[in-house]
């Protein structure tokens, strides 16, 4: 699989959905595949929560491979030798693009909490301009899990003649009230840890990891079902020479310590704020007489939307309440429902149902 | 669906009308609809196999339960609803028929007919009957309320569901003057326009 990692700069300055501007700014991108000669072939997958740009393949001394591996790749679900994968780490982000850890020309320090609101609609405007940076007139298809299904939703809504198919998968046209709760508990926990200092942690040369650490673990449990998590922890004591932590019991517990432990030490902590706020605040309908009908009758692209059966954190009735949205306004959607053994989190993951209903969507007649 | 059923659907859903389809299968009406008549059609089935078979025909599917799921439609603005061998297989085809009703200003029922001679013949003999249209071993079967077409019809008049068309084949799927003229013992299935 042909894979170029690169990190594209963009001279003009972007206008944000909430005024502000930033005077200009980089994405960092990975792409998979080749793109053809009529740039007919190109699917962008946009990534959730955590995610970033690198969605495939794996590099040498990795702990692990991107985070849509199962799917992508040569052969694969979205097959490479066939597409021009696109995938790119959003705004706000700290991967590579710009976002709260980058200096800012203007004040020579880090944005930190400065870094402006983003919100989807604002990710789709960025990944709208790395097509055109690829010459790229209309996505074959555009694809995301959770936030990426919000972004795959919003350009379906915001270019309807640029994209041919979006998959919206385990997301929802707007979060739920739960769903809001529990970011703001995850918000609370970081604000409080003693080094966020407001945000502005960076340049005094610190990081809310605690904070960090236990919002992660919050979260992680909300990706995941308690059926999942019984049958892979059940109550198994941790044995004790692998212990995180001397006051853990279970295996749960320990794993929980580690992952949450491995994220804080990756991942920015105004990321995670600024990334759940663009969650929470996700809502095409709100520019359309708050009627998602009307919302979605500007779509022309086809639209699959997929919820999985053990995913309490985006319940299928909201990824069934776009269906039923889409019939009344009378455009090509789909609704499956997969089993998924994972809550939240299976849509990283391969299944049988889940992949051929995907790649018979890629690859059905437009 | 035979073609003979096909053609027949094909005649009486208007072009451009937005249909559903309960028990959609793998979407084969949609699909010729939508190419033949330009219709904007949405399938409903629950069988992830048929569905696959949708999503690679390109028909827009929604994987539901009928039975709980026909009510979720209305409001809709459907003007057409297809109901092709499935409405025995409900749980309550009566208030089914009604939801329908509600959904669509008309709907297309097909219905294999349990007064057909040949299943006489096999309920004479003792035991229960298989046809063509009703292939599957009574502890196989989906079918939950058989009906003739005498006992559909009595629902229709006694609900005041009006039959606008109707077309009664025989075994061989075609129309005969024996099925026309005594369809409760010769048709093997009829076709309902009901408004």
């Amino acid at each position: 699989m042909k894979t170029v990692t690169e990190k594209i700069s963009f001279g003009d300055s972007l206008t944000l959905e909430s005024g502000q501007v930033l005077s200009s700014f980089e994405l960092m991108t990975e792409t998979y595949g080749e793109l053809n000669s009529k740039k007919t072939n190109a699917v962008l997958v946009c990534h959730a929560f955590s995610g970033n740009h690198h969605a495939a393949g794996r590099r040498d001394g990795e702990p692990k491979s991107g985070w849509w591996d199962e799917i992508i790749g040569d052969g694969k679900t979205i097959d490479t030798s066939k597409f021009f994968v696109v995938s790119l780490n959003n705004i706000g982000g700290c991967n590579g693009s710009t976002g709260p850890t980058t200096v800012a020309s203007e004040s020579g320090q880090p944005y930190g909490a400065n870094f402006p609101e983003v919100t989807v609609s604002d990710w789709v405007e960025t990944q709208k301009l790395v097509a055109d940076h690829f010459g790229i007139s209309c996505w074959e298809m555009v694809a995301g899990g959770s936030l990426g299904g919000m972004q795959a939703l919003q350009w379906a809504i915001s270019y309807p003649e640029r994209i041919k198919k979006a998959a919206i998968i385990a997301a929802s046209a707007k979060i739920s009230t739960q769903n809001i709760a529990l970011n703001e508990v995850a918000r609370e926990i970081i604000k409080k840890d003693e080094h966020f200092h407001n945000g502005d942690y960076l340049v005094k040369g610190e990081s809310p990891n605690k904070g960090l650490k236990a919002a992660r673990m919050l979260g992680h449990i909300t990706y995941l079902s308690e059926s999942n998590m019984r049958k892979r922890f059940g109550r198994k004591l941790q044995d004790p020479e692998n212990k995180i932590d001397a006051d853990v019991n279970y295996e749960v517990e320990n794993y929980l310590q580690y992952k949450g432990e491995q994220f804080s030490k990756t991942f920015d902590a105004n990321s995670y704020i600024l990334m759940t706020k663009a969650m929470d605040s996700f809502d095409p309908a709100k520019d359309f007489d708050n009627d998602l009908v009307k919302c979605l009758k500007r779509i022309q692209a086809k639209l699959l939307i997929a919820s999985f059966d053990s995913d309490w954190l985006f319940p299928k009735e909201y990824g069934l309440d776009i269906q039923m949205s889409a019939i009344k306004a009378g455009i090509d959607s789909s609704y499956i429902e997969l089993d998924g053994d994972y809550g939240h989190d299976s849509f990283l993951f391969y299944s049988d149902q889940y992949a051929s209903a995907l790649k018979n969507f890629l690859n059905s007649n437009g | 669906m035979d073609s003979r059923l096909q053609s027949i659907v094909l005649d009486w859903i208007p072009s451009n009308s937005k249909v559903v389809d309960f028990g959609c299968g793998d979407g084969t009406l949609l699909r010729i609809l939508t190419e033949q008549k330009s219709v904007t059609g949405y399938g409903v089935e629950n069988d992830p196999e048929k569905i696959n078979a949708c999503i690679i025909n390109g028909v827009s599917v929604i994987q539901q339960d009928i039975d709980a799921g026909i009510q979720n439609y209305k409001g809709m603005d459907f003007d057409f609803a297809v109901m092709a061998s499935s409405i025995q297989c409900l749980r309550k085809p009566r208030d089914a028929m009604k939801n329908i009703l509600n959904v669509a200003n008309e709907c297309v029922i097909t219905l294999p007919n349990f007064g057909n001679w040949e299943l006489r013949l096999g309920i004479l003999n003792g035991k229960m009957p298989s046809s063509a249209q009703l292939p599957a071993k009574w502890y196989e079967t989906k079918n939950l309320h058989l009906c003739t077409i005498a006992d559909f019809e009595e629902l229709c008049s006694d609900e005041s569901f009006v039959i606008k068309e109707k077309v009664y084949l025989n075994r061989r799927g075609s129309s005969s003057w024996l099925a026309n003229t005594f369809p409760n013992l010769f048709a093997a299935q009829a076709v309902y326009l009901i408004g």
